[in-house]
């Protein structure tokens, strides 16, 4: 899942990036207003957190423009305006939810994490595709019983394509989800991490919950 | 004094009340009795004269005409009428029937002159009496120019009667005059007491909507439409004070809604950078790394919660201001110093103009923030390779100091507000955090406190100009 943090408070901006990266999501980052939006605009990211009080352009500013695009990201506002008319202001510009400063980075965590269900419609946060289950909350996956270690990069990339299960997923959107801005990772490295999560999911004696839909992408479980 | 309004206007209007209606009722009284006993006394003179004038002498014989004795004044024995007549040697001549053997008091003036008074008739009863001393006629004047009329032969007329109806009048008069009084007041002090209630109402009415008032609710403004003219200026000043008190509440919520802005900001720093770090186990580099930041944080967070209570303590004049002399140049050599070398860096030329011998008197320690703030505002917001340009003069008793920068980005309209509390250009922190709009505000409070002036303004364009206005008298 890929984020992006548009926050000009220095300190707050690296904290929040590496904490966000450490819990697994591909994180781009800015502290410039102008430079947030050229961001949000470039790429469909799942949640965008937004400070308020940024040089260049505001962050409610920002907020407009993206609804007037159209784009479907969801925005959380993290800032220190904890008024009741900044914060429904907030909400009816198009945010999809409000954090006020300063806050516990758990809840930001958990609140990142309920966005992430919304976007892609998924109330429960233990999914379910056939005999696998993965909990969204504590990272952990079963295939059966038996529990399976993964590492971040690989439940990053079976998370995306449990959220979408049933869906053909493109190598593009993986790379999309999964990738920072500036990684130099070419979208050939979505085969290769297709190829280790096949090696740790796939049973010989199971059916097979990973199929390539040639010329399109990759399907997690069953044709829907 | 507290007795209520009400208490007081009544007590004064039945005061006046019963002061004018005691006046009313004893020029009323005085002057009915005045008439009534005139008019007492005419009838009784008319009496006598007619006695008088009944008294013959006829020879030694002095008579008195039969009708006139038998005149129903002098026979009634309920109102009666009494007279008593004297020759000069005090031999009684005639008295009227109803005295029997008793005698009226004698009274007499001039020959012909009516002399009133009371007297008491010797079984105790008040009467009032009039005598007079006249020349009877003699029976036959045939003898016209005959000197028979002598000194001896005048005689004195006493004509009494019981007054008791005039008293009875007259009492019958006061009663009327106290109760009409009485009732008078009675009346006034009900009418009076509506009438002030009614009067004060727009007072009430004013006491209640000041009544329901509070804290919460000072955009209330008290309405009072049909308030009589003496109340509307009571009004107006208390909708004054209202309006000020208002603006004193909102300016004091805004600026603690920004203090706490700004102290949240960082707070959410230092927070989110701890969790973060505390998640789970790190390296030795990553911890200090982590604390340095953290460190960072509290350093900015301090000062700028010391320029708070600076604030907070000018304001509430807590503050005792020193007088000191001071070497300006100097001080502002020393403010710069700890902004040099980063100034440095982005090719910054800093020119102190002050003259090194310039002093002035003054408080060294505020003046000293006064000039780490303009100083580390110019540092901030000078363009790279820009320049930052100090000069002071002396005009009379008066010193200015100009801090100039260039790299000025702000138009006329927000220079305008950069001494406002908690202003900044773009609503943003730098990455600094030490300019959380409060160090020009600051300043402005300090010089204010120290007497002077200060005012921002753009000289040439992208040169943003303090000029501070301090109070310098000359010294020796």
């Amino acid at each position: 899942m890929r984020l992006l943090v548009i926050e000009d408070y220095r300190p707050l901006q690296q904290s929040l990036t590496k904490g966000l990266r450490e819990a697994g999501f591909a994180v781009d980052t800015t502290r410039d207003g102008a430079e947030g939006l050229w961001y949000a605009t470039g790429s469909e990211y799942d949640v965008i957190i937004l400070d308020l009080m940024l040089p260049g352009i505001d962050g409610l500013e920002i907020l407009r423009k993206l609804r007037a695009k159209g784009l479907k990201s969801h925005v959380l506002i993290l800032t220190a305006k904890d008024t009741l008319e900044d914060r429904v202001t907030g909400l009816d510009l198009g945010a999809d939810d409000y954090l006020v400063k300063p806050f516990a980075f758990q809840e930001l965590l958990a609140r990142v994490r309920a966005l992430l269900r919304r976007r892609y419609r998924e109330k429960n946060p233990r999914i379910k595709v056939k005999d696998l289950r993965i909990d969204l909350t504590t990272q952990r996956v079963w295939r059966g019983r038996q529990e399976i270690q993964l590492t971040p990069r690989e439940y990053a990339l079976l998370e995306y394509l449990a959220m979408r299960a049933g869906q053909t997923v493109s190598r593009t959107d993986i790379w999309e989800h999964l990738y920072e801005f500036s990684s130099s990772a070419s979208s050939n490295v979505v085969d290769v991490y297709i190829g280790y999560l096949r090696r740790k999911i796939e049973r010989p004696d199971r059916s097979r919950l990973i199929h390539t839909v040639r010329g399109r992408g990759y399907l997690l479980g069953g044709q829907s | 004094m507290t007795r209520s309004l009400r208490t007081r206007l009544l007590t004064r209007i039945i005061v006046a009340t019963i002061l004018l209606l005691t006046i009313f009722s004893l020029t009323v009284y005085l002057v009915i009795r005045s008439a009534l006993v005139k008019q007492f006394d005419t009838s009784l003179a008319s009496v006598a004269r007619i006695l008088a004038a009944s008294v013959e002498l006829d020879g030694d014989e002095i008579e008195l005409e039969f009708e006139v004795r038998k005149m129903p004044e002098f026979q009634s024995a309920k109102h009666p009428t009494y007279y008593q007549l004297w020759k000069p040697d005090g031999t009684v001549v005639a008295r009227s029937p109803l005295l029997g053997a008793d005698d009226l008091a004698r009274l007499e003036g001039g020959v012909d002159a009516l002399v009133f008074g009371k007297s008491r008739m010797p079984d105790n009863r008040p009467v009032r009496a009039v005598g007079l001393k006249f020349k009877p006629r003699a029976a036959d004047s045939d003898e016209e120019g005959h000197p028979h009329l002598t000194a001896e032969q005048t005689l004195t007329l006493v004509v009494a009667r019981d007054p008791s109806d005039l008293m009875s009048q007259l009492r019958f008069l006061r009663w009327l005059l106290l109760t009409a009084s009485a009732a008078v007041i009675t009346l006034s002090l009900l009418i009076a007491a509506v009438v002030v209630r009614q009067g004060l109402r727009p007072l009430n009415s004013i006491a209640g909507e000041i009544a329901a008032i509070s804290q919460e609710s000072l955009t209330t403004r008290i309405g009072a439409e049909s308030a009589p003219s003496e109340v509307v200026p009571i009004k107006d000043r208390l909708n004054d004070l209202l309006a000020r008190l208002e603006d004193a509440f909102n300016r004091e919520r805004r600026f603690t809604a920004d203090v706490a802005h700004e102290l949240r900001t960082p707070l959410a720093g230092l927070r989110s950078t701890i969790e973060v770090t505390l998640s789970r186990a790190r390296d030795t580099a990553e911890y200090q790394t982590a604390l340095s930041d953290c460190l960072g944080i509290v350093e900015n967070m301090h000062i700028m919660v010391s320029n708070l209570l600076t604030l907070a303590r000018l304001d509430a004049h807590q503050v005792t201001l020193r007088t000191e002399q001071i070497r300006l140049a100097e001080l502002v050599n020393s403010s710069w110093r700890p902004l040099r070398d980063k100034a440095e860096q982005r090719g910054i030329a800093f020119e102190n103009h002050i003259p090194v011998d310039l002093t002035c008197q003054s408080d060294p320690e505020h003046l000293s923030i006064v000039f780490r703030n303009l100083l580390e505002n110019a540092a901030e917001y000078t363009n790279q390779a820009g320049q930052i340009r100090i000069a002071a003069q002396r005009t009379g008793d008066s010193l200015q100091v100009t801090f100039s920068n260039t790299g000025c980005k702000l138009t006329a309209e927000q220079v305008s507000k950069v001494l406002d509390s908690f202003w900044r250009a773009d609503e943003s922190r730098s990455d600094a955090t030490v300019h959380s709009g409060l160090g020009l505000a600051l300043v402005k409070r300090i010089i204010t406190a120290l007497n002077g002036a200060v005012t921002a303004q753009i000289d040439k364009p992208g040169t943003f100009t303090i000029e501070l206005t301090l109070p310098c008298p000359r010294t020796q």
